[in-house]
């Protein structure tokens, strides 16, 4: 083929693929500039339907394009509740268990062919109460149910008889077109922290019915953003222009000059969310991936790896950026709103409960042996880049109930009477039982396990007693811990909302596997405890009980715990933002501004 | 009565008074690369031979050092992230190197030579289309796709990458073991035997199978270096080994470390197999040479 003709060709298929894309990209207009955010997540996620927003990948997106009742306020640390969908924040009868909820009118669905003339209508309370039940439905295979689950009067009722949408629940009930009421079986002060999460996401029925399985993907929403593509890379959300109008005010979102002066955020008081056209969601599992696309300027927020902090932070204590981060991005540490911990798996009388009491007392003996040689410095200057912040128990150094004072020695490395302990109870490396570490897949899980393995030869336990339990995905890991598989549970939490009671619902006897409570502990004075305590509004008795259930943990030596890790966060100065990834959330990302303009095309 | 094996093998191709193993192993004292090849062989299985019998490598896993460490004489390749010693863990993972080479290199090679013989012996009747369409059937399935679902299905079991390969890798050798024995039993060691009445199964096993030794060794050794191969890769993917350190595990670490410029375990990894698999490559080339009756000689 001769070069002229070689060259009409390529220009003919580059025409094609030049009309292609400007047939399959919706362009409003070409020529205006567009404020595009472009946000990664090191996962993706499969199924945008609210029933399923059970972790950060879809919970992020669900929370941009649903509407809740609550979220938290944008830049207030603690965190505080404040209405979203709901006018004000509930009305609680005088015995804690009647709800009522005002919802704002005016709010609408996007359009969509979902509805009559393909015209989006109105949000009413009947949404709401039609969304929870979908979680009650045993067809949607839903994963939120246990948010409300034997709390709802007459919930799990409706479920048992046949989840039929037309038959009414006593415990929720839409009043009015806009007022909602819920009424419990039991005080359950943490219910309207429940109303934050993409689990009680708004959705219309019109739309579940009109797309049956595709619901998953095609998501129909009252959300500041729409969505415009979704793939297993990449997700691109659109402003929803029928989004309601509410300023930004950032006095009432938490401002503190001390705090958030260095965001520029004050600057943007008075803007209406959604402050951003578009929000190009990029999925990067690899985390060199990730780190290389926002160094190169492809994306405009990072957690940064724990490899590469040597290289953003000049000094640690306090933390602080390197010059040349320093000038190109914007900061963040905050501490994570969960914890790192191992737990025993109880179940399994090679270490946990047996029904031989002498042994009993010498497992428990084993597990504190274990407790007491795991070197947690060692731990969070290896893996957390010295970071992280460890603490004694459950209660993570960023709830209200997280006691400062509390004696270190449960995580202080202590070699010697660890061998002690061993000795005294008569354990020897010929009798010591085989130690299963489960973990998934992964080089990080993978170094954990090996640093577990370094710390208990140092008692003399025998390496090849201590076996790697490995699952190739999460998935399966999780699986394992619900079928009470796994010996030592090595798992990260996050927290759903800032109250203890979420991780000391962990420990709950009746949350037993296949529940939260994979350690399959069983205490009595914690259940009868934490029983007492989840009818609790927040109280100083409730925090000296939720304490004394701390001491409970820490005694029986059930988890070696606990670490909580400092995220390193960065942005780009061309983005006016607080970055937030706490509770399953993306409720921030409708007030970042994204001063460069970026045009749609690139 | 028929000949012993290595009379056989005479019969198929002489070319003077010596026997083929003579002669083979003649061709394989010329060939200086190939020599050099198995003493790179003998060296790391060596090594091998003192991790299994606990002389080194046996601080693989201890953390004693400081993070990422230079080399010097306390640690002679560095540190990895959790302070580990990275001579040891390579040492040590010469040994995951050869257990899983030699069990996949023996197990795979057997199920090649029976399936094989099995099918050729049989050539055209049912059980030869049995095996050619299992040999198909699992040549059909991409490998990392296959060990995938074997580890899926064997839920995270140490042996699913063994089970894996063995699966896959019999297929060639089986392929070249039925070509053999199309020929070789059509020869007169053969005739003789059915003439004097001897069973079929003993015809095969006894009397022709040990005429396609040849073809056995060099696809062992071609087997014994894809395993170890496979392995590097598998690890890497998180799908091979699940307890224990090999060359592929030092890789998956490294991808985090070389980022920040610790390039200590990315290097002796990947030396430790680079040395080991152009070793293995340079001898099993030369083993095939000196095995082929038409070969003249060594290589230029």
């Amino acid at each position: 083929m001769s070069g002229g003709r070689t060259i009409i060709v390529i220009g003919i298929i580059g025409l094609a693929l030049g009309l292609q894309t400007g047939c399959t990209d919706r362009q409003p207009d070409d020529t205006a500039p567009v404020k595009i955010y472009r946000h990664a997540l090191d996962g993706a996620p499969t199924n945008l339907d609210p029933v399923q927003s059970a972790n950060i990948y879809a919970s992020f997106l669900v929370t941009n394009l649903y509407d809740t009742l609550y979220r938290y306020k944008y830049l207030a640390r603690p965190y505080e509740l404040t209405p979203n969908l709901a006018t004000g924040m509930p009305e609680v009868s005088a015995d804690g268990l009647t709800y009522t909820i005002a919802i704002k009118p005016g709010v609408y669905f996007i359009d969509d062919p979902a509805f009559e003339n393909g015209r989006g209508r109105e949000l009413v309370a009947a949404d709401f109460v039609y969304s929870i039940k979908r979680h009650f439905d045993p067809q949607t295979l839903a994963q939120g149910a246990w948010l409300w689950q034997n709390r709802i009067q007459g919930l799990d009722q409706w479920r048992a008889d046949g989840a039929d949408y037309a038959a009414e629940v006593s415990g929720l009930r839409a009043l009015d077109k806009y007022t909602i009421q819920i009424r419990l079986t039991r005080p359950y002060p943490q219910l309207p922290h429940t109303l934050t999460q993409g689990f009680a996401a708004v959705v219309p029925k019109e739309a579940v019915d009109h797309y049956g399985r595709e619901f998953a993907i095609r998501p129909v929403g009252s959300g500041p953003y729409r969505l415009l593509s979704f793939s297993g890379v990449k997700a691109v959300l659109e402003r929803n222009d029928r989004f309601r109008r509410e300023p930004f005010d950032p006095a009432a979102e938490g401002y503190r000059e001390d705090q958030h002066g260095f965001t520029g955020v004050r600057q943007l008081a008075g803007s209406v969310p959604p402050l951003s056209d578009r929000i190009d969601v990029h999925f990067i599992q690899e985390e060199a991936a990730r780190w290389n696309a926002f160094i190169s300027g492809e994306v405009d927020h990072i957690r940064a790896p724990t490899t590469q902090l040597g290289a953003v932070l000049e000094s640690r204590s306090p933390i602080r950026a390197r010059p040349e981060i320093a000038e190109k991005y914007h900061l963040l540490t905050p501490l994570e709103t969960g914890f790192v911990h191992t737990d025993f798996n109880m179940d399994d009388p090679r270490i946990g409960y047996h029904q031989d009491p002498a042994q009993n007392t010498r497992n428990k003996a084993l597990r504190c042996a274990i407790v007491k040689a795991f070197d947690w410095t060692a731990r969070n200057r290896a893996l957390y880049f010295d970071l992280a912040q460890v603490f004694p128990g459950v209660i993570p150094p960023v709830t209200p109930e997280f006691d400062a004072d509390l004696d270190r020695s449960s995580v202080s490395r202590d070699v010697e009477g660890a061998k002690a302990l061993l000795q005294q109870h008569g354990w020897t490396p010929d009798n010591l039982p085989e130690l299963e570490y489960g973990f998934a897949a992964s080089v990080a899980e993978r170094q954990s396990f090996e640093q577990f393995r370094a710390f208990m030869g140092d008692i003399g336990y025998p390496p090849e007693k201590i076996k790697a339990l490995a699952y190739a995905s999460f998935g399966d890991f999780n699986r394992a811990l619900k079928q009470r598989k796994v010996m030592l549970i090595t798992t990260a939490w996050y927290m759903d909302f800032p109250d203890a009671e979420n991780t000391m619902q962990l420990f709950y006897g009746p949350n037993e596997a296949p529940g939260s409570n994979s350690a399959n502990f069983r205490n009595e004075e914690f259940d009868r405890l934490y029983e007492q305590s989840s009818v609790m509004q927040a109280s100083p008795e409730r925090t000296a009980i939720y304490q004394r259930m701390n001491q409970v943990l820490i005694d029986e030596c059930v988890s070696i715990t606990g670490l909580s890790r400092t995220f390193v966060l960065l942005w780009t100065k061309n983005a006016t933002m607080y970055p937030d990834l706490s509770f399953l959330s993306g409720h921030f990302a409708r007030f970042v501004d994204i001063a460069t303009d970026r045009h749609e095309a690139e | 009565m028929t000949r012993p094996a290595s009379d056989s093998i005479a019969v198929a191709g002489t070319h003077s008074g010596k026997g083929p193993w003579m002669r083979a192993g003649q061709k394989l004292r010329r060939d200086y690369y190939g020599l050099a090849g198995l003493l790179i062989v003998l060296l790391y299985f060596f090594i091998a031979l003192g991790v299994w019998l606990g002389f080194w490598g046996q601080d693989w896993s201890a953390a004693g050092g400081g993070q990422w460490e230079s080399a010097g004489r306390e640690h002679w390749l560095g540190t990895n992230r959790l302070g580990q010693d990275i001579f040891q863990r390579a040492v040590f993972s010469v040994r995951t190197a050869f257990e899983i080479g030699l069990v996949v290199a023996v197990l795979s090679t057997l199920i090649g030579a029976v399936l094989g013989a099995v099918a050729g012996y049989f050539s055209g009747r049912w059980i030869d289309e049995l095996v050619l369409w299992l040999k198909g059937v699992l040549d059909a399935i991409p490998f990392y796709l296959f060990v995938a679902a074997i580890a899926f299905a064997f839920k995270g079991s140490a042996y699913a990458m063994h089970i894996a390969m063995i699966s896959t890798f019999w297929t060639t050798t089986g392929r070249l073991v039925r070509g053999e024995v199309i020929k070789l039993k059509h020869q007169e060691f053969v005739e003789a035997a059915k003439a004097i009445g001897l069973d079929e199964m003993r015809i095969i096993f006894r009397h022709i199978l040990p005429n396609t030794t040849h073809i056995l060794l060099v696809q062992a050794t071609i087997v014994f270096v894809s395993a170890i191969k496979s392995e590097v890769i598998l690890s890497f993917l998180g799908l091979g080994v699940q307890d224990g350190v090999s060359w592929g595990l030092m890789i998956a670490e490294s991808t985090q470390e070389v980022l920040v410029g610790q390039f200590y375990n990315f290097i002796t990894a990947s030396l430790f197999l680079f040395i080991l698999v152009m070793g293995f490559n340079l001898f099993s080339d030369a083993l095939q040479d000196a095995l082929d009756p038409r070969s003249t000689g060594s290589r230029p």
